[in-house]
């Protein structure tokens, strides 16, 4: 995608939506996760983790599955939102 | 030490029986003694591809029923005498051999070729398992595609768990200039979805169909991107240590200029 189409905010690369509806489906080929268990997954994971860190972005919380050499990861990218520190 | 490989892919389609036929030829022409094995029982493909269809006389379940002798199953290919197809039956299904009917007609081979190959079946069923019985390893085709990445994904944790060892993967039909462009996969996005080693990129050629209508192999024409493709996942098969090479589908203006010389710069090293 050239320079243009990211300012003029063109379509996403086919590409870029082809590997990450591959990782999303073997998420769920590898580990028999279905979608409704991955979202409850989410929602536990970020209740949790709320518990510790208020600060816990729960809709963008990210869960992917990657594949290793011997073993498969299951990566949770929790973002937490940035709160000006009060004095 | 003779070895046989089986070329398999899950998803149909995506260029077993081409891969198996180029990389049998390119063998034999390096001056090995190959076997192209058709596994694919009631679907017989591989014939046809190598231009051979005419010579069958006996096939693969003739042998493991006893009608024939091995020897009268081969068919010495058009070019090489030392590369021989063992055709698949035709008129009969999958049942018609086992496991250890394949590793038993394997072993047989052994005795006669350096490289065996066999063209797997599509699928995960009784056909692909029966075709990697036999083998030492296994090479998985795949186009840079949501469903045959998919699908070889699966075929990598079967292959495992029969303990035919790490299989290694040609990425077949890969079209650089959209790679280029954001449009298709690209050779490392498959890599690192499916972790396993490369043995070679295949780029999409209109002459592999045009040499598979005249049952000709790509192998042999040199102007065929695919073929010298093909001809370097030979090459690292045999052992040797050749850099990757994804030819590139639109040819530069230096490339045009010598290629008029009979001089052909290569595609871009990976």
């Amino acid at each position: 995608m050239s320079f243009l189409d990211t300012l003029f905010g063109k379509r996403e690369r086919s590409s870029d939506i082809a590997r990450d509806r591959l990782l999303t489906v073997l998420v769920h080929d590898r580990v028999k996760l279905t979608p409704d268990m991955m979202e409850q997954l989410k929602a536990e994971l970020s209740a949790v983790i709320a518990r510790y860190v208020p600060s816990v972005d729960a809709g963008a919380i990210e869960v992917t599955l990657l594949r290793g050499e011997a073993v498969d990861h299951l990566k949770a990218d929790i973002p937490l939102r940035r709160t000006p520190q009060k004095l | 030490m003779s070895r046989v490989i089986t070329i398999t892919s899950g998803k149909g389609g995506v260029g077993k029986t081409t891969s198996t036929a180029n990389l049998g030829t390119a063998l034999a022409i390096q001056g090995l003694k190959v076997a192209v094995v058709d596994a694919d029982i009631g679907l017989r493909n591989l014939d046809v591809v190598m231009g051979l269809e005419n010579r069958i006389v006996y096939d693969l379940v003739d042998v493991v029923e006893g009608r024939c002798r091995l020897r009268q199953a081969l068919i010495k290919d058009k070019h090489f005498p030392d590369l021989c197809l063992l055709p698949a039956a035709q008129t009969r299904d999958k049942d018609a051999v086992t496991a250890d009917d394949m590793i038993a007609l394997t072993n047989q081979l052994r005795a006669e070729f350096d490289y065996v190959l066999i063209d797997s079946p599509a699928g995960i069923e009784a056909g692909f398992r029966n075709a990697i019985a036999g083998a030492d390893e296994v090479l998985i085709v795949t186009t840079p595609e949501v469903a045959a990445v998919r699908d070889a994904d699966r075929i990598i944790g079967l292959v495992e768990a029969f303990e035919k060892g790490h299989p290694r993967l040609i990425i077949n039909r890969l079209k650089p200039r959209m790679v280029n462009r954001g449009e298709m996969m690209s050779i490392d996005d498959v890599l690192q979805i499916l972790a396993i080693d490369l043995i070679g990129v295949v780029p999409d050629d209109e002459q592999i169909v045009t040499s598979t209508n005249r049952g000709e192999v790509a192998v042999l024409d040199r102007s065929s991107r695919a073929g010298r493709a093909f001809a370097e996942i030979a090459r690292r098969l045999a052992g040797e240590d050749v850099p990757i090479t994804v030819f590139d589908d639109n040819p530069g203006l230096l490339n045009r200029i010598f290629g008029a010389f009979g001089i052909r710069a290569r595609g871009s090293e990976r």
